[in-house]
C-alpha cells in the first residue's frame, strides 16, 4: 500500500514536470551527421535552441570532415539512413544528388518552400535529375542551406590603424601591408597550405579566380574546361606563392585551417584569409586579439575582382529513412530558416545563411562587424565543382598544389602535372575533353 | 584415440567459422570487387566488369609509388631502429635483479597510450610556432626547425614518432626472450672465461634469434600498415613525402570512393606484404640455435 502510494506521487510528480516544462515533442527525434568546424559550435547553439523551443530531440553526430563525408557515403547506401539530416559540403553535395540519394523536400511536405530570404547559392539547393545539373529551373528543391562558408580576408585593425593603412582590395595592396606589418614574431599572412581532403584547393581559389584562372571551368554548361594550367592559374599561384615566400609563415606547405586560425587567434599572423568563426576571435578565453581583428572580401586584381570560393553546407534529407523522421527533419529545417533561429545563429557566433539577417541592423553593431564583409563577399562567391568526381579531382589538386607549395615540385610542372591528371580523371569518367595545353 | 583426435579438432571449428566469416569472406569480396568498377545510379550499386584494368592501373599510379616507397623506407628504418633500442634496453633490464618491474613498466608506458593522443601529443611538440622542440632549438639559439611541413624532414620526423610508441612492443618480447635462456649456458661460458661481448655475440644471440625473427616479423607487419600516425601528424603531406600505402588505399577507397580501383590495390598489397612474410619466415627458419 505504502508503495502504491509513493509510486502514484512518483508519477504524479513526472506528470507535473513535464507540464511544466511547456512543451512536448511534436517530433520524432532526429540526428544530424555533420562534420566539426570553426561554425560548429553556433550551429550546435541553434540545435540547443530548437530543442528548447519545440520539445523536439536532435542529435548531433559530429565528425572531421573527410570522416562526414563517409558517414554520409554508408547511410545513404545503406537499406537505412541511421542519420535523417546530412550536413552535405559544397566540394561533395552533387554526388548526393546525383547518386539519387536526397529526398525531394517538396515530396515530403508540397507546402514546403525555401524562404526568400535565404541563400540559394548559385541554386546548389537545387537538382534536375532529368538534365542532370544545378539548377532551381526544373529541378527539384533537396536541401537547404546551412552555412555559407566563404573565405574572408581577416585582417588586424589595430595594426592597420596604428600604421595609418587602408584595408587591401587588391593582392599587391596586401602584399605591401603585410610587408609593413610583419615582424620576427609576426606573419604577414598565414595561409593554409597543407594537403587534405579540400584545404590547399580551397584556400588558392581566390587567388587563381582573381587572376582570370580556374581549375574545371564551364562546368554550368556541361561543356568543362580544364584550366588548372592556365594562365591566369599560374598567375594567382604565384602571388600566392610570393605572399608565403616573402610575408608568409615559413612552413605554408603544413598549415592546415586550424593553424592558420591559431596564428591569428595568438596574434602571430597580421591577415589570414579564413572562414569566419567570429565567436572565436572575440572570445577572451580562446583569443590574444579580442576586438581587434577585423574583416574584408578577399583582394582581387586590377582586371579581376575578388572572388571567393563557396564552400558552403547544405542540410539535406536522404530518401532511406521513414516518413515520420522525413516529417521531423523537415520540421527542423522549417525551423532553422525562421529570422529568429537565424538571428540566434548569428548570436551564437556563426554566420548565418539569411540575407535579411546579414543585412539587418545586427551588422552595425561592433560584434557582427563580420556580417558586412560576408554580405559584400557573396555576390562574388562561386561554386567550385559541380561534378560527382569532384572527389577525385580534389585528390589531384590537393597534392599538386602543395607540392608547389612546398616546393617539392616547381608550379608549371605542378599545374601541367594536375592538368593532364584531371583530364584523365574526366575522360575515364566519360567525359569529352581535349588533351589539355601545357604550360611552358 | 580417434575420439580425442576428432575433439581436438572440433574446438578448433567455432574459431575457423568466425575466422571464415570476418576474414576470408570479405576478402572474396574485396578480390571481386576488384575486377569491377562500382557507380552509384538511382540508390542502387551498379558493377561494371573491368576485368584486370583497376591492376592494370596500379603501376601508373604515382601516389602509390610514393607510398611503396615511403612504406618501405618507414617499416625498415623505424623497425631496424625498435629492435635495436628494444634490444639494447632488454639487455639492460635483464641485468637488473632488484626493481627489473619498475623499469619494465616504465619503458613500455608509450605502448599504452591511444594513438590519438599520441598524434595530439607530438603534433604539439612539432608545432612550428609553439613546440617543445623549437623552444628548446631556440634556447640553444638554433634555427626553428619544420618538422612536419618540410619535405626533407616530414617522414624522419614521423618515424621519430614511431620509434617512440613502437620500441616498448620489442623491449617487451626481447625481454621475455631474454628471461627464458637458460642460465647453465651463461655459467659455462664464464667458467671458460668467455667475456660479455663473446657471450653476447656467441650464445645470447643465436638463442635469440627465433624471437628477433618473431618479433622482426611482427613489427615489419604492423609497420606497413601504418596509418593513424601519419593520418594526425601530416595527412600524407606535405607533397608526397610521409604518403604511405595504407594512406592511399584509404584515400582512393573511401575519400575519392574508387572502390574497384581500391580493392584492386589492398589485394595487391596484401599479395606483397604475404610473399615478404613468407619470404622472411623461411629466411630466419632454422637460423636461431637450439637451445
Amino acid at each position: 500500500m505504502i508503495y502504491n502510494r509513493k509510486l502514484t506521487r512518483a508519477l504524479a510528480a513526472s506528470v507535473l514536470a513535464f507540464a511544466a516544462s511547456g512543451v512536448s515533442a511534436a517530433e520524432s527525434p532526429i540526428t544530424i551527421v555533420i562534420n566539426q568546424s570553426p561554425w560548429f559550435p553556433g550551429f550546435q547553439a541553434v540545435v540547443e535552441k530548437y530543442e528548447e523551443d519545440t520539445g523536439n530531440t536532435v542529435e548531433l553526430d559530429v565528425n572531421p570532415f573527410a570522416g562526414s563525408l563517409e558517414k554520409q557515403r554508408t547511410a545513404v547506401r545503406a537499406d537505412q539512413s541511421p542519420y535523417d539530416v546530412l550536413i552535405m559540403n559544397a566540394g561533395f553535395f552533387s554526388e548526393f544528388y546525383s547518386g539519387g540519394f536526397m529526398q525531394p523536400l517538396t515530396d515530403i511536405d508540397p507546402a514546403f518552400s525555401l524562404s526568400e530570404d535565404i541563400y540559394t547559392f548559385d541554386d546548389s539547393v537545387c537538382w534536375n535529375a532529368e538534365d542532370k545539373k544545378i539548377s532551381c529551373d526544373g529541378g527539384g528543391l533537396l536541401s537547404v542551406p546551412v552555412n555559407p562558408n566563404v573565405l574572408i580576408l581577416h585582417y588586424r585593425q589595430d595594426l592597420y590603424e596604428e600604421a595609418g593603412l587602408s584595408v587591401p582590395t587588391t593582392w599587391d595592396e596586401l602584399y605591401d601591408n603585410a610587408k609593413a606589418l610583419q615582424t620576427d614574431a609576426r606573419y604577414g599572412i598565414s595561409q593554409r597550405g597543407q594537403r587534405g581532403t579540400f584545404d590547399v584547393t580551397y584556400d588558392v581559389f581566390p587567388y587563381i579566380w582573381s587572376h582570370g584562372g580556374g581549375i574545371v571551368d564551364q562546368q554550368d554548361d556541361g561543356s568543362y574546361r580544364v584550366t588548372i594550367n592556365s594562365p591566369g592559374t599560374l598567375a594567382g599561384m604565384e602571388t600566392y606563392l610570393k605572399l608565403a615566400a616573402d610575408v608568409g609563415h615559413p612552413s605554408t606547405a603544413g598549415q592546415t585551417q586550424t593553424n592558420v586560425i591559431q596564428n591569428m587567434a595568438t596574434g602571430r599572423a597580421v591577415h589570414i584569409n579564413s572562414v569566419p568563426a567570429p565567436g572565436l576571435f572575440d572570445d577572451e578565453s580562446k583569443s590574444m586579439v579580442v576586438g581587434q581583428v577585423a574583416y574584408a572580401p578577399p583582394p582581387g586584381t586590377s582586371e579581376f575582382p575578388s572572388a571567393t570560393p563557396l564552400g558552403h553546407w547544405l542540410a539535406g534529407v536522404p530518401k532511406n529513412i521513414s516518413d515520420d523522421h522525413k516529417q521531423a527533419a523537415l520540421a527542423f529545417l522549417t525551423w532553422f530558416q525562421s529570422d529568429e533561429a537565424q538571428r540566434a545563429y548569428a548570436e551564437a557566433g556563426s554566420m548565418p545563411v539569411s540575407r535579411a539577417v546579414l543585412e539587418s541592423d545586427m551588422a552595425d553593431q561592433p560584434e557582427y562587424r563580420w556580417m558586412k564583409a560576408l554580405a559584400a563577399a557573396l555576390p562574388n562567391a562561386r561554386l567550385t565543382f559541380t561534378f560527382p568526381e569532384a572527389t577525385q579531382v580534389l585528390a589531384v589538386t590537393e597534392l599538386r598544389f602543395n607540392q608547389a607549395i612546398g616546393g617539392e615540385m616547381p608550379l608549371n610542372q605542378a599545374l601541367n602535372t594536375a592538368a593532364e591528371e584531371i583530364t584523365k580523371v574526366m575522360q575515364d569518367a566519360g567525359y569529352d575533353l581535349p588533351a589539355p595545353e601545357m604550360l611552358p | 584415440m580417434k575420439t580425442d583426435t576428432f575433439w581436438r579438432h572440433a574446438t578448433l571449428w567455432p574459431a575457423l567459422v568466425l575466422f571464415a566469416l570476418l576474414t576470408v569472406l570479405p576478402l572474396i569480396k574485396l578480390f571481386a570487387l576488384s575486377f569491377n568498377d562500382v557507380e552509384w545510379i538511382n540508390r542502387e550499386a551498379v558493377w561494371d566488369w573491368v576485368g584486370l584494368a583497376n591492376y592494370a592501373r596500379l603501376p601508373e599510379d604515382n601516389l602509390l609509388r610514393a607510398g611503396a616507397l615511403n612504406t618501405l623506407i618507414f617499416a625498415v628504418v623505424a623497425v631496424a631502429l625498435q629492435m635495436l633500442i628494444g634490444f639494447v634496453l632488454a639487455l639492460l633490464t635483464v641485468q637488473v635483479v632488484r626493481g627489473r618491474v619498475f623499469y619494465r613498466t616504465v619503458f613500455i608506458l608509450p605502448i599504452l597510450v591511444p594513438g590519438i593522443i599520441i598524434g595530439a601529443i607530438w603534433k604539439l611538440m612539432y608545432s612550428y610556432d609553439f613546440g617543445v622542440l623549437n623552444s628548446f632549438l631556440a634556447w640553444f639559439g638554433l634555427t626553428p626547425q619544420d618538422w612536419l611541413g618540410n619535405p626533407d624532414l616530414a617522414l624522419l620526423s614521423v618515424i621519430i614518432v614511431d620509434v617512440w610508441h613502437w620500441t616498448p612492443f620489442c623491449f617487451l618480447l626481447l625481454l621475455a626472450g631474454l628471461e627464458s635462456l637458460p642460465d647453465d649456458i651463461f655459467e659455462a661460458a664464464r667458467i671458460d672465461g668467455a667475456t660479455r661481448w663473446q657471450q653476447l655475440r656467441y650464445i645470447t644471440l643465436p638463442l635469440m634469434m627465433p624471437t628477433i625473427a618473431v618479433t622482426f616479423v611482427f613489427r615489419m607487419i604492423l609497420a606497413f600498415k601504418v596509418f593513424d600516425e601519419i593520418y594526425l601528424l601530416t595527412g600524407g603531406g606535405p607533397g608526397t613525402s610521409t604518403e604511405v600505402i595504407s594512406f592511399t588505399i584509404y584515400r582512393r577507397f573511401f575519400t575519392e570512393d574508387q572502390t574497384g580501383y581500391g580493392a584492386a590495390m589492398s589485394i595487391a598489397v596484401i599479395a606483397v606484404i604475404a610473399a615478404g612474410i613468407i619470404a622472411a619466415t623461411r629466411a630466419t627458419a632454422g637460423k636461431g640455435a637450439k637451445a
